[in-house]
């Protein structure tokens, strides 16, 4: 290993060790004065995504290098990237300095334990996307979903209890199922806890005499969608992320939650038969279901936080259909543009739970019949929020389009009425992301809307909320216009998985010859 | 082929966008240096287009891949061939006068910074659209047009209307892309590829393309034209303001369904053409009509440019597409200045659109007058006008291809035509002064007479017939096909029908709309044709859908939810999960004791930790 190397992984392990010993040190914070909260909070907050910034410039080996970078010997598992996790890893590090930007404006109670949380909460989904070992990806999802649990019941909103107490029954008998998928998997591969890292997996799995169990395949795509709102397991997702406070609905549903995604790449994807049979007819309709059904369910809220709630939960929709057609017909480009929404999504979304939270703590509701006429008082955050709108629904420009568009077209050779269905979503979304925006922000002022400004005045968009908006879009518009930054890291690990799938769907196909699929061109 | 002139393209495409940029970032409250930057940039791109015009020779083609994405290249690039050049030149030329309109006409308003980066943003979009040389691409243009048009149009947001027309042009053009993304999605699937040349290689090879194709690309045009039966959102957009319904809603925007269209040509099976063509006539007689029965001055001209959009249509679907963007050329042109007049009379008559309030403001305002007249009898047709080379010669074409009905709705649009132009010009310019604001009117200042007169004087009137003279031969060539096809006989049936029209029309029309004053004459005479004319049938529909059928269906599914998934299913479950987690545990659930629950969290996940850690 030369020096850069070193450099690169033990930035990568402080990416992932200082927001959690930032987050201690406030937890012991009663003994801290409140400038040194902030900043050591900041700091915690700014050092991943600083790493990001220095592995993206050329002189770090241009991340590259870190997809296959390795950091050996670290408790409880093996860090590193591939080509999956790197930009999701990146995301995490963006969506998490803007929650953190975020979080330090808010003024709640015990604000030093407060930002210490979404510390270990951040550094866990870190963990979550820089580990290569499975049984530390389990670990750092845990270690990040208590202090979401915790997050929401002290500090949460309206109906945070209930909340509370579905997700955290919701995510746990999720993990479980899927980890038991997994650990059956691991048995059947003859792998131990020690060498159970994603690649050891996909090899032993891909071996032509390894037969799992049916069970396992089914166990883990729906434990493992259950955490990322598969319907119709999606009962927790959005009163949980509306109920959160706005910094942990921004790192839950833009980055954690990409975590059973994640999982059903690396792990169920290549496999575990997922796109087969009575298994891939179910996730099919599941993932219709988020589309569809979902899609509907959003045209019928009437509150902003619960519509993004619920918004986050039906673009889960297109992200599965291109994980099923990567599986069940084996396109790599199914799963390049599931993983490039999953970024996407992550930064749009958190822009969103980001910028209504501005709307909220100005006009001091998330109700749709009082609001109106924000844009008048204020312009810029309404600029911010149309923008973060339009990311959202796909319009090109912003990274979302990619992937949903990526989607469609993997979904080419699919019958009339499926391809309809799915791509249906560019008009629901429309409908209801534009309806938001209307009603929150065009037209006269509602009478709300005066009463309030005449009671407590308000600003147009602070400098950190314009900052942190700038951030995420900003990242959202990069990768927009340069979509290579995200699909030349993700290419190879896609065609690699879309290869196992379609040997997994055609076993006879000679695994020592993959198949490639001849290449169209958009030429 | 040429890297000089792709060069070229690569400044006429990303100025704009460095323009909406910087004023959207550091000019918001500059707006007068936001104007200036982008009326610079429209002329600069409208120079750059004319070399072009003029020098390049032959096609240029250029081309990246963006990305891949697993087998599906992502490419970028450029095909400028005739039709390519022609339509630069007019997107560009008619934009830059009307950003020059803008700047007098936007003159006293707040929000200048947003208006004129938006304005950018669409030239930017819009060009796009022309240079792309695949369907991707064209799509992402596509899309960010319908983004332009949907910020512009809700300029004035803080007002109801603005808000809703933005809204539903936005959304209409999203349901015609719903079609447009699966065609995309076939094209890649049947031939493997998204590029315009090689899909001109595989249609011609396979001889017959799948009717569905052609239908589902039509989708996009039909969103995006405002074609039949999704026309209804650019009555609408009149909401914004007035260049930007000159500029987007008339000359430019719609025009680029048309010249999609005529770049796909190929795609489109006989199926697909047939209903074009009926479809599109149909539509531009009936659009014409009901241009009858408004008094919005605004509005009445957005009818007029629904029943042209038809006629574009119609002469896609009859196997003419080069007649149909000669047609959009002209269309832009004279419609542009019937536009920005419309915005001079409303800018002089103190912000009203009523046309039974104006009248007499042929004395008050003669430059505009003068154009808008000259440009009105373009749209009718005129022999020698710009507007009858292509109208004509569109309904010759139905003629000749034996397309009775076709030809029937066309001449039934041409006297329409005639009719709403004749009635718009004795209610606006002639007679007497019908309320304060019309009587108190001014011309305009020069910065909005200098390009009504640009374009209504010198291309309204004179862009066909003295194309010849003004357009140096290499251009030429570009529209001369088409001209070729046209017949200069005065006992050709479309002159006949054309002449017919003018005089039966123009003339009714004028002295008809003498009969009453204040009020229009048809209302008062016939108050059923009038409000049949009115009533907008379409809107009807689509209202009872989204309140009776859209709505209702979300709010049961979401009651589905809210009762089978989460009530009973998830309780239930997690009821029985409680139940067997043991009776303690159980009474803290339901007390809802928060420590108790938190310490339940956190037993349970170390003790999932401490398994995985001790396996």
């Amino acid at each position: 290993m030369d020096s850069l190397s070193t450099l690169n992984a033990n930035l990568l392990t402080a990416s992932v060790i200082l927001p959690l010993a930032l987050g201690l040190c406030l937890l012991a914070g009663r003994l801290l004065p409140p400038s040194w909260v902030s900043a050591l909070a900041l700091l915690g907050f700014a050092f991943p995504a600083t790493v990001t910034l220095w592995y993206l410039l050329p002189y770090s080996g241009s991340f590259d290098a870190l997809v296959k970078l390795r950091v050996h010997d670290f408790w409880p598992c093996t860090l590193g990237l591939n080509g999956v996790s790197a930009p999701l890893f990146a995301m995490t590090a963006l969506v998490g300095l803007a929650a953190g930007l975020k979080a330090l404006t808010q003024e709640v109670e015990a604000r030093p334990t407060y930002l210490g949380l979404i510390l270990f909460m951040f550094s866990g989904t870190l963990g979550v996307f820089a580990t290569e070992h499975i049984i530390g990806f389990y670990f750092f999802h845990e270690f990040a979903l208590i202090p979401t649990f915790i997050l929401t019941l002290f500090w949460g909103g309206e109906g945070r209890r209930s909340a509370a107490m579905q997700m955290a029954v919701y995510l746990t008998v999720g993990a479980m199922l899927s980890l038991a998928g997994i650990l059956i998997a691991m048995q059947t591969a003859n792998l131990t806890r020690d060498n159970a890292t994603f690649e050891e997996l996909f090899k032993a799995l891909s071996a032509p005499d390894v037969q799992l169990p049916v069970a396992t395949g089914a166990l883990t795509l729906f434990g493992l969608g259950t955490l990322a709102s598969l319907f119709p397991f999606h009962s927790w997702a959005a009163p949980g992320y509306a109920a959160a406070p706005t910094p942990v609905s921004m790192l839950h549903a833009g980055a954690l939650k990409k975590f059973g995604l994640y999982g059903i790449v690396m792990v169920a994807a290549a496999s575990m038969h997922i796109g087969e049979g009575a298994l891939g007819q179910w996730f099919l309709w599941c993932g219709l279901g988020n589309v569809v059904l979902v899609g509907l369910i959003c045209l019928a809220q009437r509150d902003l936080k619960q519509l993004l709630a619920w918004s986050s939960v039906a673009h889960m929709g297109p992200v599965f259909l291109g994980l099923w057609v990567g599986t069940s017909r084996g396109s790599a480009a199914g799963i390049d543009a599931a993983i490039f929404l999953m970024v996407a999504h992550g930064l749009s979304c958190a822009a969103l739970f980001l910028l209504a939270n501005a709307v909220r703590t100005r006009t001091g509701t998330y109700r749709f019949e009082e609001l109106g006429g924000l844009a008048s008082r204020a312009p810029i955050l309404a600029g911010f929020f149309i923008a973060a709108t339009m990311a959202s629904i796909g319009l090109p420009g912003f990274g979302n389009f990619w992937g949903e568009i990526g989607v469609f077209l993997a979904l080419r050779a699919e019958p009339l009425w499926l391809q309809a269905l799915v791509a249906s979503t560019v008009v629901i979304s429309a409908i209801y992301a534009l309806r938001a925006v209307a009603n929150v922000f065009f037209g006269p002022a509602s009478a709300h809307l005066e009463e309030r400004a005449t009671q407590a005045p308000f600003g147009d968009l602070g400098f950190t909320e314009r900052l942190a908006a700038a951030i995420l879009l900003g990242a959202s518009l990069t990768i927009g216009f340069v979509p290579s930054l995200i699909t030349e890291r993700t290419n190879a690990d896609a065609q690699g998985i879309a290869a196992a799938a379609r040997r997994a769907v055609v076993p006879a196909t000679p695994v020592t010859a993959p198949a490639v699929a001849p290449t169209p061109s958009a030429r | 082929m040429s890297p000089d002139f792709s060069s070229l393209v690569h400044w006429i495409l990303f100025l704009p966008l460095g323009a909406a940029a910087f004023s959207a970032l550091f000019l918001r409250r500059q707006g007068a240096l936001a104007a200036g930057l982008s009326t610079a940039t429209a002329f600069t791109i409208a120079g750059l287009a004319l070399k072009l015009l003029l020098q390049a020779p032959g096609d240029v083609t250029w081309h990246i891949e963006l990305a891949r994405l697993g087998e599906v290249s992502l490419g970028f690039g450029y095909l400028i061939d005739a039709n390519a050049r022609l339509m630069l030149f007019v997107v560009s030329f008619v934009a830059a006068w009307i950003h020059l309109f803008s700047v007098g006409y936007m003159q006293a308003d707040g929000a200048r910074g947003r208006f004129f980066a938006g304005l950018s943003i669409f030239m930017f979009a819009i060009l796009g659209i022309v240079v792309a040389d695949n369907l991707l691409m064209t799509f992402i243009f596509w899309e960010l047009v319908g983004f332009s048009s949907y910020m512009l149009i809700a300029h004035y947001f803080d007002k109801d209307f603005a808000a809703a027309a933005s809204k539903k042009a936005f959304i209409t053009n999203r349901i015609g892309d719903l079609g447009f993304i699966l065609g995309i999605a076939l094209c890649l699937h049947l031939y493997g590829t998204l590029d315009f040349v090689e899909l001109q290689k595989h249609a011609a090879a396979a001889k017959m393309v799948p009717v569905a194709v052609g239908a589902l690309l039509m989708c996009g045009f039909l969103g995006k034209s405002a074609q039949f039966p999704l026309h209804v959102w650019l009555t609408d957009a009149m909401a914004g303001p007035t260049p930007v319904s000159a500029l987007i809603h008339a000359a430019t925007m719609v025009a680029a369904g048309v010249y999609f269209m005529a770049r796909v040509s190929f795609l489109l099976a006989p199926e697909v053409l047939q209903w074009m063509a009926i479809s599109g006539a149909g539509m531009a007689a009936l659009a014409g009509l009901c241009a009858l029965a408004q008094t919005d001055i605004k509005k009445s001209l957005a009818y007029s440019t629904l029943a042209h959009l038809g006629i574009m249509g119609c002469a896609l679907g009859l196997g003419h597409p080069e007649l149909a963007v000669l047609h959009m050329a002209m269309h832009a042109f004279f419609k542009a200045t019937l536009f920005l007049g419309a915005g001079s009379v409303i800018h002089g008559c103190h912000h009203e659109q009523d046309m039974l309030k104006m009248g007499g403001l042929l004395k008050k305002m003669p430059l505009t007058a003068a154009t808008f007249i000259a440009a009105t009898l373009s749209n009718c047709a005129v022999p020698f006008l710009a507007g009858w080379y292509s109208k004509d010669a569109i309904l010759e074409a139905a003629w000749h291809g034996h397309h009775t009905a076709a030809f029937a709705f066309l001449a039934v649009a041409a006297l329409a035509t005639c009719l709403y132009s004749g009635r718009m010009i004795r209610l606006v310019f002639l007679g007497e002064a019908n309320s304060e604001a019309a009587a108190h009117a001014h011309e305009s200042p020069w910065t909005m007479t200098l390009p009504i007169t640009v374009l209504g004087l010198v291309f309204a009137v004179g862009a066909g017939f003295a194309a010849p003279f003004l357009i140096p031969a290499s251009a030429l060539q570009v529209v001369s096909p088409a001209l070729a096809e046209m017949h200069f006989s005065f006992t050709a049936p479309s002159t006949i029908v054309g002449l017919l029209a003018l005089a039966l029309g123009f003339g009714g029309a004028l002295k008809f709309y003498s009969l009453f004053r204040g009020v229009d004459a048809l209302q008062k005479l016939s108050p059923r044709t009038y409000a049949l004319l009115e009533h907008r049938w379409m809107d009807g529909l689509y209202r009872w859908w989204i309140d009776s059928v859209q709505r209702r269906l979300a709010e049961f599914i979401a009651f589905l939810d809210l009762l089978l998934i989460n009530g009973i299913a998830v309780r239930w479950i997690a009821g029985g999960a409680t139940a067997a987690l043991g009776h303690m545990t159980g009474r803290t659930f339901h007390r809802g004791q928060t420590r108790g629950f938190a310490l339940w969290i956190v037993i349970g996940s170390l003790l999932l930790v401490g398994y995985l850690l001790a396996r």
